[in-house]
């Protein structure tokens, strides 16, 4: 291919790069030199798959390489077909643009279509392909009608401090939300405020026009009127939920009482008025398919003021995304529950101490919410790090929280062995050392849930480390106290209590891999065997533990210098029900519904029901050590090495001779001991019921196994998660 | 290229059939009527088949002495 005339151009002219993401550099003027028939004509000399490389040039990194003319990879193919992609400025000038002189339609449809995009960004796309496509937003300065520039003013007020609100809590991933706004100004030069005045003033005017075009009693509603009247019902409605919902999200953010309240205020109007908005999106002007060059339909309808392709350069060098946004009813339904979780949360205020808090953020997380509603939940609890909701910073929450769960001597008010200083900096320092492991398990619980399994493996490490600290400040405090004038033990109090939420991490490890899909059935027996054998057995004797020491204090109390009334005070100890009770059930049968699973996933096995891999390619130690790799860190309890499994666990253990019936039959039994303490549990939350109900069906499964049924058949069982994530219906 | 884009940047790698690829790459589209040029658009490293090749052209002023890889044999 010869140079042509147009090429000789490049010679000929300065080129100066004006790239504002390329490191600022002087003026370069560049002296190109056409060399296309030189170059090609020396390529012929390589041979086919030789290769003419400079020395950094690497096959590895070269994969990366972006193909240029391929449309798979090669984003800026797009921009060249067909429609020219117009920018605000080119937009106003060609006229498709209007600042002015907007119909109510026009207005509804845009601001439709803004909470389309905004919703679509929330989910997790780029703000490049979604939000910043809207041309309003570029300029909202230069926008003419009153209305549409106080919403878009407003729209970049809120996409900044969401995009606050998640950086501050630090629980999303790129997956979760991407915050690149680039190099878009959210309008600084209007101050929050002022957004909010020019809403209300806008809001006002169109609450006028309400009144004024309302149906009279006795006289009939001219049709003119009444669509004005709806028009403006549907626009006031959108004014106002923006300037709501901006101002709940700044509430939350200033973490007080009164604004709490506030907030909550604000958020059930936004409630009402979604409700309204889902009734008027008919009003507004629909989006249109726009055809390109070749008659094509561009990728999705787009309405006056949406460019698609606007931003398309400055996206990273990728291959193209294509964003699909939401509809407007998707995103009103979407703006409906997710006013519903804002409201929610701000019930975490309501809080006593940090076990609740955790249990709060825990269940709350069950409910798999958006990035943004999880977030705000945490930055309203957790705060900037400083001082947690509630005014107590996190060492001293951490401290009654201990106090409360096992009542260590040494934590009691005035207690004497705090009069000693070292004994006291050791406590201290100990709950100091707290703070971050504890802060960053408030964290995990607010990520989104197939990232917090990988987070809880860490975190064990991190809890491992502060059980030794544990331990030695017990072990410290004991020998003070039994030196003391009041002798009293000190051990294993603040070692529990690290203890049981190392034991409810790995519960969490083992049962997230359930919720996750990760273990094949021919591994279902070890995991609920680690379960059944250690896990939830610590757990119980833990908190038996802790529910005893309470005991034993109340005991101290009302015997301290009431001696006179002694026997009295004794019995009405022994009728107090056990602080822990309802828990220590809970885990009991738990661990009995593992144990089941555990027998009768080994009698499936014998009875050559569950597929087995095939022993070429398969090594059982390699997956069981892998499978409990984050627990080798952890002292308390210590790792169950694989040998032991297999000792534990051979069938010479159970009383001869062992069958697949006879393990149906030790199954059915622990299914049925789950179910009894299960039902003992006083008021079942949701959790509870399904549980009972899959213990029940298991165990008339087990039950028709260990008679016979389908002794012979083939088939292999099914598990089947639908009641319960973790603990299945086995069918058979 | 054969779409009117200009690509700017270090030679890597070529092969017999003039596949090019390019590091620290730049894309530039083809100027308006009006004369104004859109933004570069960073690409990094670039990979450019050799059947979309219209010409090539090397800046001679700020080129540094050729390593024994040169064409220019």
């Amino acid at each position: 291919m010869a140079a042509s005339g147009a090429d000789l151009v490049l010679e000929k002219k300065d080129f100066t790069p004006t790239i504002s993401t390329m490191p600022p550099r002087p003026e370069v003027t560049y002296n190109w030199v056409n060399i296309t028939s030189d170059f090609f004509h020396a390529t012929k000399d390589l041979e086919l798959g030789e290769l003419l490389h400079d020395d950094v040039f690497g096959l590895f990194e070269a994969m990366s390489a972006i193909e240029m003319m391929d449309p798979k990879m090669d984003a800026g193919m797009m921009c060249n077909r067909g429609k020219k992609v117009l920018n605000f400025d080119q937009a106003v000038k060609a006229g498709a643009l209007k600042l002015n002189n907007l119909t109510m339609e026009e207005l509804v449809g845009i601001m439709d279509s803004m909470f389309a995009c905004l919703v679509t960004w929330l989910e997790g796309h780029s703000a490049a392909q979604t939000i910043l496509t809207c041309l309003y937003l570029h300029k909202p300065l230069s926008i003419e009608d009153r209305a549409l520039r106080a919403f878009s003013i407003q729209t970049l007020k809120l996409i900044a401090i969401i995009n606050n609100i998640v950086h501050s809590a630090g629980v999303f991933e790129e997956e979760d939300f991407q915050p690149a706004l680039y190099g878009y100004s959210v309008c600084s030069e209007v101050t929050e405020v002022r957004a909010g005045g020019m809403m209300r003033e806008v809001e006002e005017e169109l609450q006028r026009a309400v009144k004024a075009s309302r149906n009279r009693q006795g006289e009939p509603w001219d049709t003119k009127m009444q669509k004005q009247h709806e028009d403006a019902v549907a626009l006031f409605s959108r004014i106002r939920f923006m300037r709501l919902f901006y101002a709940a999200l700044a509430a939350l953010m200033r973490r007080e009482q009164t604004s709490i309240s506030e907030s909550e205020r604000y958020l059930a109007s936004c409630t009402e008025l979604v409700c309204i908005m889902q009734n008027t999106i008919g009003r507004g002007l629909k989006p249109k398919h726009h055809k390109d060059e070749e008659g094509n339909k561009v990728d999705y309808p787009v309405i006056m003021g949406f460019e698609p392709l606007v931003n398309q350069r400055l996206l990273p060098p990728t291959f193209p995304r294509y964003t699909r946004l939401r509809t407007r009813k998707e995103a009103m339904h979407y703006l409906e529950e997710m006013v519903g979780r804002l409201r929610h949360i701000t019930k975490i205020t309501h809080c006593t101490g940090f076990h609740s808090a955790l249990e709060f953020i825990e269940n709350f997380s069950e409910t798999r919410p958006c990035v943004l509603s999880r977030s705000l939940a945490q930055v309203l609890y957790l705060g900037g790090g400083d001082k947690l909701w509630g005014g107590q910073t996190m060492a001293e929450a951490l401290r009654e929280a201990a106090r409360g769960f096992i009542c260590p001597p040494a934590l009691l008010p005035k207690a004497p062995v705090m009069n000693n200083v070292q004994a006291k900096e050791y406590v201290s320092s100990f709950f100091n050392r707290c703070v971050r492991p504890f802060e960053q398990l408030i964290q995990t619980c607010g990520h989104n849930r197939a990232r917090q399994r990988d987070k809880v493996a860490h975190l064990l490490e991190e809890f491992a480390m502060l059980q030794d600290e544990a331990d030695k400040v017990d072990a410290y405090l004991h020998n003070v106290l039994l030196k003391s004038d009041q002798p009293r033990p000190h051990l294993a109090y603040l070692g529990t209590w690290v203890l049981y939420h190392t034991l409810r991490l790995m519960i969490k490890y083992l049962l997230t891999g359930f919720t996750l899909e990760l273990y094949a059935v021919h591994e279902y027996h070890y995991v609920y065997w680690y379960l059944y054998e250690f896990v939830y057995v610590w757990l119980v004797s833990a908190l038996s533990r802790a529910d005893a020491m309470l005991l034993e204090q109340d005991g101290y109390d009302t015997n301290k210098g009431k001696s006179g009334r002694s026997s009295k005070n004794k019995n009405r100890n022994k009728k107090k029900h056990r602080p822990y009770g309802k828990e220590i059930t809970y885990y009991q049968a738990l661990q009995h519904l593992c144990g089941g699973y555990y027998k009768a996933m080994v009698g499936l096995r014998e009875a050559g029901k569950v597929k087995l891999p095939i022993q070429e390619f398969d090594n059982e130690q390699v997956r069981y050590e892998h499978r409990f790799l984050p627990f080798s860190v952890v002292m308390t309890p210590p790792p169950v090495h694989y040998d032991q499994f297999l000792s534990m666990t051979d069938l010479s253990n159970f009383p001869q001779p062992v069958s697949p019936a006879t393990l149906y039959h030790d199954a059915r039994n622990h299914f049925f001991k789950a179910r009894t303490l299960l039902d003992t549990i006083h008021a079942p939350s949701n959790e509870v019921q399904q549980l009972l109900k899959v213990v029940k069906t298991n165990f008339v499964v087990m039950k028709l196994l260990e008679g016979g049924h389908k002794a012979d058949d083939p088939t292999r069982p099914q598990f089947d998660f639908m009641n319960h994530p973790c603990f299945p219906i086995i069918k058979i | 290229m054969t779409d009117g884009r200009t690509l700017v940047g270090s030679f890597v790698c070529t092969d017999r059939d003039n596949n090019i690829i390019l590091g620290s790459c730049t894309e530039h589209l083809r100027p308006d009527e009006d004369g104004r040029e859109e933004e570069p658009r960073v690409l990094g490293l670039a990979m450019i088949p050799g059947r979309h090749i219209i010409s090539i052209c090397i800046d001679e002023a700020s080129q540094p002495p050729q390593p024994p890889s040169s064409m220019y044999t």
